[in-house]
């Protein structure tokens, strides 16, 4: 190829053959002969242009390679088989697309991972919708790592994946924020003491916000080893570090902190022998007296002067909390559950039962906040009796959120049951629904048993099905239900032989039959 | 408008779920036949080896009737809905794929409609016959040579007074000054030329143009003289010429007078190209004995589906029927001896296929566009690409690299993973498009 002469050609079409001369081909690539050359110089570049063009394309050589692409990593785990690749790509083109976490935790769970080429399109959703990101981290391999180290828009999934960057001591003089979390988290497992020591070393070096990350990888062995350190924590500069140590140390058995917030406690909270009405049986009533005061220590302990809930109402159609109230609350939730056994002398199914009082006499308000408050410091201390106690007993059948916290706490079957029973109580009012948004799927025996029943009930009383609630509770079972239920809701819909199947329902059982088909095929 | 003729509606040959949603006018239609594709909705479904149909159950009172012709395809449903395929119709193929849909003896309402089917196609077969022979007709042909004579000589005129006055005020032209000349010889009777024409109102918008402009002036003049001496161009050339410039070949022809190539066709490649309320598929095939290419187009209107019969990283046993030329290139599947088969293409490396299209080049040089299959090609960046940047190159094992033109590059980078892979797309002077990839562990990869 001869460029100068092509761009000679150029250079005389641009500015026209009218006001410059055509250029000549060396002799060797002269055309052959052809009609009206010479007396038509337009003609003639033209066809000298098409020969030069012809030749350039033919004469093409391969191009200078550049630097090639550093290779991923081999792949640890193998990609899912066709079938469920093949309903993967129909989930990620928006089919069910709520249903893609659970894909890829089942996915992750049986050693698979995402097939390579569609990784651009799931980190894609992850980057608009930061929840599905610790699923995709799971299923997204290592190429997915790979991937997202050339692209900054999926640098969300560096650090966050499967490979956190080595065991070694070296990965926390030098690592990321996250892995370095990591790191921590696996030491506190494995050596509480030595995880505290190496966060010692460096504690007055990190910035505040990295202290509080740091400081949260002692809920792993929390002891009473860690004590000294949380309480030198307390005085810390950063407001997240002190709220953590604080909460950090409500949950350890028998620290000086606990004591100091049972002592408080106990100021406001005592036991006394009533009668009520005056003259009938002496019962042991719980006469409450919230705190008048604010002070340092207090604040110190990590009790906020406004905490979340004082002044405006924590859940729709609940009432204000004054501040002394919300103080209480907030000691009671950090208080050890322990001091009320001790104190009554009773189980804790005993003691959420019994009746409050100020000292004015019986006062809903004070039974509420005592209530609230237990239920804090059960899902704090990961007290299981409490949890059980306060749910049997239904004194905070209005407080959905509290509700839930509380099934947090119990293990996994027992949760289904008593979420069960939260049901069958509330039939399916607004607050169940927001109870049992919290409890994570899959719903199986009690629990599915008594969704399933509440449909079927609502089925029965056919307009019933139309009610919002029942509605918003078959969407939640849509993703939560276990799969294997969707016989029992066909025979739901055919046992009266109609054909009027709510469309709530009928989705119900078609997004459980495309669940069921999607696990299936990745069990294989 | 389909160019497929072969059919295969057999029982044992049903299409695969993306076969059928291939055939979806949009997505959104795709989406609503999965909702439709549940066997409790249907009623009466059935098949045999040329339709499928059966009773959808709506919202109404009345059930929608759903019939596919498999042999074409063509739909009919007695729904409202002005999709087409509707989403009943596609949901009933999608059931029929899954295999729920059992074989047995057709509807009066179906048979029915069937027929009519048939009777209205032969009907159009026979217009299109009646067509073909006027065409065929002395004076007709005659006329037409006269007209597009005409054509031809006004173009070359263009084109050199376009070359004589200076291209510099390309820039700044309206689409007029192309549009102008492309309608005159749309009337002159040589579309080929007007589309070629057509086209180039795109060019002064892109970098480099005065120079791409001059290279495609200058194969416009290359095929006005040769067409001008098509009396004394060897018989390929000249069948080359003639349809570049816009003489049709009927598909009955080809399919009776065609080369004639059987071989494992595999399916290499597939373009959707919308211009002009038409869209055009380009499917690339490579023989794996010949090693011929071969190029398949369908045409659609908008909203109409497109030929999904060929897919992308499967392989079929087929007699293929070329169109004349001096490069054969384009196709009919005139038969085909089996079912579809995932395969992997047989690639060479860059220096062997420049080789190639340097050979093809010089058979048609107005070749603007070749299947290239590459194997063993990793991406790199070319030299002096700068960070952030994402213009790659493939590189085989010999450091051979050829430019790919810029496109979406991640799907490229996460299915080859940095390794070598073998990559398959449509060569063009200014780089390779890339349209499928095959990687050694997880098979074809649609780009």
């Amino acid at each position: 190829m001869h460029p100068v002469s092509w761009s000679e050609h150029v250079s005389a079409a641009l500015l026209g053959t009218a006001r410059k001369p055509v250029p000549a081909l060396p002799e060797s690539q002269g055309l052959p002969e052809s009609p009206g050359q010479g007396e038509d110089p337009a003609g003639r570049l033209l066809d000298q242009a098409a020969l030069l063009t012809v030749r350039k394309r033919a004469g093409m050589r391969p191009a200078t390679a550049g630097e090639p692409i550093a290779p991923a990593p081999q792949e640890h785990a193998a990609p899912v088989p066709p079938a469920a690749a093949r309903r993967l790509a129909r989930i990620l083109e928006g089919e069910r697309i709520r249903v893609l976490p659970e894909w890829l935790d089942a996915a992750a769970d049986h050693g698979y991972r995402v097939p390579a080429r569609m990784l651009p399109d799931l980190l894609e959703k992850g980057r608009g919708n930061r929840d599905l990101r610790p699923s995709i981290a799971r299923a997204a391999g290592r190429r997915g790592v790979w991937l997202a180290l050339q692209n900054t828009d999926w640098a969300y999934l560096v650090g966050s994946g499967d490979d956190p960057g080595g065991d070694t001591a070296e990965v926390w003089e030098t690592g990321t924020r996250p892995q370095r979390v990591a790191y921590l988290v696996r030491l506190r497992g494995a050596d509480p003491a030595a995880a505290r020591e190496a966060l010692a070393a460096t504690w007055s070096r990190e910035a505040a916000p990295d202290r509080a990350a740091y400081l949260a990888t002692f809920e792993h062995g929390l002891s009473p080893g860690d004590e000294d350190f949380l309480e030198h924590a307390l005085e810390d500069r950063g407001k997240d570090v002190r709220q953590l140590a604080s909460d950090l140390l409500a949950r350890l058995p028998g620290s000086a902190y606990g004591r100091r917030m049972a002592a408080r406690a106990l100021r406001c909270v005592r036991p006394e022998i009533r009668s009520a009405p005056p003259g009938g049986r002496a019962e042991t009533w719980i006469t409450v007296e919230p705190p008048d005061s604010y002070d340092d220590e207090l604040a110190r302990d990590g009790v906020p002067f406004h905490p979340s809930g004082s002044f405006a109402p924590s859940a729709p159609g609940g009432q204000p909390v004054g501040a002394r109230s919300a103080w209480l609350r907030e000691i009671l939730a950090r208080t050890p559950l322990s001091t009320w056994t001790e104190l009554f002398e009773a189980e804790p199914a005993a003691v959420v039962t019994l009746r409050a009082a100020t000292s004015g006499g019986p006062d809903a308000r004070a039974a509420r906040d005592l209530h609230t408050g237990w239920a804090r410091a059960a899902v704090r201390q990961h007290d299981t009796a409490w949890a059980r106690a306060l749910l049997r007993s239904g004194v905070l059948a209005d407080e959905p959120d509290d509700l839930a916290g509380l099934l947090g706490v119990l293990p996994g079957e027992e949760r289904g049951v008593a979420a069960a029973d939260l049901i069958r109580w509330g039939e399916s009012g607004p607050d169940v629904l927001r109870v049992l948004r919290r409890v994570p799927g899959p719903w199986t025996g009690p629990l599915a048993d008594a969704v399933i029943a509440t449909i079927g009930a609502a089925h029965e009383r056919a307009t019933d099905l139309r009610g919002r609630a029942v509605i918003q509770l078959c969407e939640l079972a849509e993703q939560r239900l276990t799969p294997d239920a969707a016989p029992r809701l066909v025979r739901l819909t055919t046992r009266e032989g109609d054909d009027a199947a709510s469309p709530a329902l009928a989705r119900l059982i078609d997004s459980l039959s495309f669940r069921h088909d999607m696990l299936k095929e990745l069990a294989q | 408008m389909s160019d497929r003729v072969a059919r295969f509606g057999g029982v044992n040959d049903r299409w695969d779920r993306e076969q059928v949603l291939g055939l979806a006018p949009d997505a959104a239609s795709a989406k609503a036949a999965g909702g439709v594709a549940k066997p409790a909705k249907w009623d009466g479904t059935g098949c045999d080896d040329d339709a499928l149909w059966g009773e959808c159950r709506g919202s109404g009172k009345n059930p929608y009737r759903a019939c596919v012709d498999l042999s074409e395809p063509a739909f009919r449903c007695s729904c409202p809905s002005r999709k087409f395929p509707c989403k009943h119709a596609l949901g009933l193929l999608l059931l029929w794929s899954d295999g729920t849909v059992d074989a047995g003896p057709r509807p009066a309402w179906a048979a029915e409609w069937i027929e009519e089917r048939r009777a209205r196609a032969d009907r159009a077969r026979e217009r299109r016959a009646g067509a073909a022979a006027k065409a065929r007709d002395p004076k007709t042909v005659e006329r037409r040579e006269q007209r597009v004579d005409g054509g031809v000589a006004e173009l070359d005129q263009w084109l050199r007074d376009q070359v004589t006055h200076g291209l510099a005020q390309a820039e700044q032209a309206s689409y007029r000054l192309w549009d102008d000349v492309a309608r005159r010889l749309v009337d002159a009777q040589a579309a080929g030329l007007a589309g070629q024409v057509r086209a180039l109102a795109a060019v002064p918008r892109k970098p480099g143009w005065p120079g791409r402009l001059l290279e495609e002036y200058a194969l416009l003049r290359l095929l006005v003289r040769a067409y001008r001496r098509r009396d004394g161009l060897p018989e390929g050339l000249r069948e080359t010429v003639r349809s570049r410039v816009g003489f049709t070949v009927q598909q009955e022809d080809v399919v009776r007078e065609g080369e004639r190539v059987r071989d494992l066709w595999c399916v290499t490649g597939s373009r959707d190209i919308a211009q002009d309320q038409l869209t055009t598929r380009r499917i690339w095939l490579r023989g794996r004995r010949s090693g011929r290419p071969a190029l398949v187009l369908s045409f659609a209107v908008p909203g109409r589906p497109l030929d999904a019969s060929l897919v992308v990283g499967t392989e079929v046993d087929a007699e293929l029927a070329f169109y004349p030329g001096s490069q054969p290139l384009r196709a009919i599947v005139a038969e085909r001896y089996g079912a579809a088969v995932p395969a992997v293409p047989d690639g060479s490396p860059v220096a062997g296929f420049l080789e190639e299209y340097a050979a093809a080049l010089e058979r048609d040089p107005w070749l603007d566009r070749w299947p290239a299959v590459l194997s063993g090609v990793r991406p790199a960046r070319p030299p002096g690409e700068r960070n952030g940047t994402w213009n790659l190159q493939v590189v085989d094992a010999e450091g051979d690299a050829l430019p790919l033109l810029p496109t979406d590059p991640w799907r490229l980078l996460a299915a080859s993973g940095g390794r070598p892979v073998t990559v398959a797309g449509e060569w063009t002077p200014r780089g390779m498009r890339p349209l499928a990839l095959w990687s050694e562990d997880e098979g074809v990869c649609i780009l």
